[in-house]
């Protein structure tokens, strides 16, 4: 199906995709600004208006007001604000506020952990089996590549559960609880690991179940339960966008021999070849902190994401010049294509070759 | 009473000591951003995260040049010719320029004097863009531009062009402590249109017999240079002088002062760039953390080059003075352009505004 690429061919496609993104960087500016600028704003007013039907309503129906704005404001916080500040998408705007190395997210992840493991790891090792740690997380079984062992057979019922926690799971993947286990890495280092997650997400649960409820006085069952049900919602968003980036079928699996000596041409295609789009509007990019545009927020990390939708188009019609698959689906495909590849991939396969080679 | 008096410092203390804890918590929760977002939204003035000036007012001084009438939110002091950083954003990114204060330290506002440079990127967005009413964000007051603890007997202010701004300042504070004793204010204009200050000038010296004021227009008469220097102040060996302005004037009179040097103390506001094709033309820098590898033409400072590659750096001042741009330099040999001295140490600290490769380089960036 990928049209295999002599040296040279994988030099030029390199260079077209440098010339775009060099075209963006060329562009940046205030439209980009006013863009992060906006949802800042939206987030906001959608969070104090959650907070407040919380607070002060006593209705069912501002009930559910409320904890869907506070959900709303922390699917805009942790996706398009958090997400790709941290990036660094708008360092070069001098803005304390945007700036990537010191913005701490609404969320159990620590900030400055989820920028070692996922800025530097994952997308640097993308897709490489054994040392992208993304892929399945250690603990689900997502590609028939990925060696089986019997505990994979819940694995259906383990994505549920870590849909529902996913906030959880990103910060817990920091602690690599799976290499302690193997024995490759000692309880020491798994301590050092494990404090500063525990130190975010305690303060995390203090503030969403304990602090805010206190301040409603009377309303605190009311304001905690609107909280879970909010950070619930957030989980389960960032679940299903987040999984339709990387695991549906066709998404291609690396192993480290094939990378040697990469040229930058190569690390494009292995970008491509291993992310998956979700087709949408614009406010679905928006909600999903465009990771919708997951292939082009692979092969360009640090542009501002709102140009992503600008460029897709034309990162497509590279990958069709060059014979280049290019995956994209609508949210209802690409969700099932995942669900498929979970439920199929928990009994063993029979040796077959790996898939889109 | 006497219970009021001593019970007062203990309310302040217990007033901050809250107000820290508050600040500890609010960002352990992480409600200070929601915090700071509120504030901008409502009272951007107030911000406690950065120090913002309200303008008062903007007037036009000359046909490029207007004066902008500040009020901070708290002001920490400044001595009078010292500047202070102003950042705006322009095109969506913040830009940082140093701006000499022309109001007096008595003056309950703060005032700067503008021109317009061909080109600029501040001066430009600060004449068309900012209106009283809007913000402008202050960083501290420095510099040491300033006169001497004891006034000096006799004292030449020299300026050319916009340069007139931390001199009037100093002239506003001497006339203000009535210590204007025997000052010579000298100014350099292009013509009479261009002259700063002018009204207040005339002004100043019909109420105190101690100032000269001085004009030098160059359309009318040669331009300003050292001998020109000497007919016009005869008595210079003896004066204690302050002087600022565009770079060729300074560079025109500087001789004149030869023999007393520690006499004449100065302010530049731009720095002369290298000259072209410094020794060692073109080099490859090496940018550690980022893994770049950039050809520099060998024409710009290292953060001028960085910048022509697509770097986004920081820096502030652009001339060696505020240390923003500071970087650590792996390996390699650079020359600072304002001082021509040479490092060639591993690790040194380097200003990247303005330094020149010598060689190849490594840097921490
Ligand atoms: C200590 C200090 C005090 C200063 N005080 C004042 C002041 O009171 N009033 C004032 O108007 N400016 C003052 N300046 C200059 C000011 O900081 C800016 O450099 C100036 O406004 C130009 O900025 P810009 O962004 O418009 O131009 P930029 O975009 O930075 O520069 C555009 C071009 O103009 C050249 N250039 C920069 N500055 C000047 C200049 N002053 N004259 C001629 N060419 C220049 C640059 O080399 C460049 O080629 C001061 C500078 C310093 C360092
Ligand atoms: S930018 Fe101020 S020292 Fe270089």
């Amino acid at each position: 199906m990928n049209r295999v690429l002599t040296p040279h061919e994988i030099d030029a496609f390199g260079r077209e995709l440098d010339a775009l993104r060099q075209e963006v960087l060329d562009q940046r500016g205030q439209r980009d600004v006013d863009h992060i600028r906006s949802v800042v704003r939206t987030m906001r007013y959608a969070e104090a208006a959650g907070r407040l039907l919380l607070h002060v309503g006593i209705d069912p129906a501002t009930f559910a007001l409320g904890s869907g704005a506070l959900g709303l404001a922390k699917i805009l916080e942790n996706m398009e604000i958090g997400h790709n500040v941290m990036h660094g998408q708008y360092d070069w705007t001098h803005d304390p506020e945007l700036d990537g190395e010191t913005y701490d997210w609404d969320m159990a992840c620590a900030a400055h952990q989820w920028r070692e493991y996922h800025n530097f790891e994952h997308h640097t090792f993308t897709n490489i089996l054994g040392r992208d740690r993304d892929v399945g997380y250690g603990f689900l079984r997502v590609t028939s590549e990925q060696p089986w062992n019997p505990a994979h057979i819940i694995q259906p019922f383990v994505a549920v559960g870590l849909a529902f926690l996913f906030q959880w799971g990103i910060g817990a993947h920091a602690l690599r609880l799976d290499e302690t286990i193997a024995g490759r890495q000692s309880v020491a280092v798994l301590w050092t690991r494990a404090r500063p997650f525990l130190a975010k997400g305690s303060r995390q649960l203090f503030k969403d179940y304990v602090f805010f409820p206190a301040l409603a006085l009377a309303n605190a069952p009311r304001v905690a339960l609107g909280n879970f049900i909010a950070n619930g919602t957030r989980n389960v968003w960032a679940f299903a966008i987040i999984f339709c980036g990387h695991f549906p079928e066709g998404v291609r699996m690396y192993h480290e021999q094939e990378i040697q000596d990469e040229p930058r041409g190569a690390w494009y295609l292995r970008q491509i070849h291993g992310s998956a789009n979700i087709k949408g509007g614009r406010l679905f990019h928006v909600l999903s902190g465009h990771l919708s545009h997951q292939i082009e927020h692979h092969l360009f990390p640090d542009l501002p994401a709102c140009r992503y939708p600008e460029i897709a188009p034309r990162v497509r019609a590279i990958c069709e010049r060059y014979g280049q698959s290019y995956n994209t689906g609508s949210f209802r495909a690409q969700l099932t294509s995942v669900a498929r590849q979970i439920l199929e991939n928990a009994l063993p396969s029979r040796a077959r070759p790996a898939r889109m080679q | 009473m006497n219970t009021l008096a001593t019970s007062a410092p203990r309310v302040a203390r217990t007033a901050s000591f809250a107000l820290r804890a508050a600040q500890r918590v609010s960002r352990a929760l992480l409600l200070d951003r929601s915090f700071r977002f509120w504030v901008d939204e409502l009272a951007p003035v107030a911000s406690r995260a950065e120090l913002r000036a309200c303008v008062l007012s903007v007037a036009d001084v000359t046909h490029d040049v207007k004066t902008f009438v500040l009020a901070p939110r708290v002001w920490p002091g400044h001595l009078p010719g010292q500047w202070v950083p102003v950042e705006i954003e322009v095109d969506g990114i913040r830009l940082r320029r140093c701006y000499s204060i022309s109001s007096p330290p008595n003056d309950p506002h703060v005032e700067l004097t503008v021109k317009r440079v061909p080109g600029g990127r501040v001066s430009n967005w600060m004449h068309t863009h900012l209106h009283a009413g809007d913000f402008v964000r202050l960083g501290a007051p420095s510099g040491d531009f300033v006169l001497p603890e004891a006034t000096p007997a006799k004292l030449l202010l020299l300026s050319g062009g916009s340069g007139a701004t931390p001199l009037i300042a100093i002239l506003r504070d001497l006339a203000h402590r009535r210590a204007l004793k025997d000052v010579t204010y000298l100014h350099a204009a292009r013509s009479r249109r261009d002259v700063l200050f002018a009204r207040e000038l005339a002004r100043l010296s019909s109420l105190h017999p101690g100032l000269r004021v001085v004009l030098h227009l160059d359309d009318e008469s040669p331009r300003l240079d050292s001998t020109q220097l000497w007919v016009l102040v005869p008595d210079l060996a003896h004066r204690e002088t302050f002087l600022c302005g565009p770079t060729g004037m300074m560079d025109a009179v500087a001789p004149a002062f030869l023999g007393f040097e520690g006499r004449l103390h100065h302010e530049r506001f731009v720095v002369a760039k290298p000259a072209a094709a410094a020794p060692g033309a073109g080099a490859l820098i090496h940018l550690g953390r980022s893994k770049r590898s950039i050809t520099t033409t060998g024409r710009g400072t290292l953060l001028d080059e960085l910048e022509q590659a697509g770097e986004r750096l920081e820096y502030g001042c652009r001339m060696g003075i505020c240390n923003t741009c500071r970087c650590a330099k792996r390996s390699g040999v650079v020359e600072n352009v304002l001082t021509g001295a040479i490092s060639n140490e591993p690790d040194d600290v380097i200003r990247l505004c303005v330094s020149v490769a010598r060689s190849d380089l490594t840097l921490a960036l």
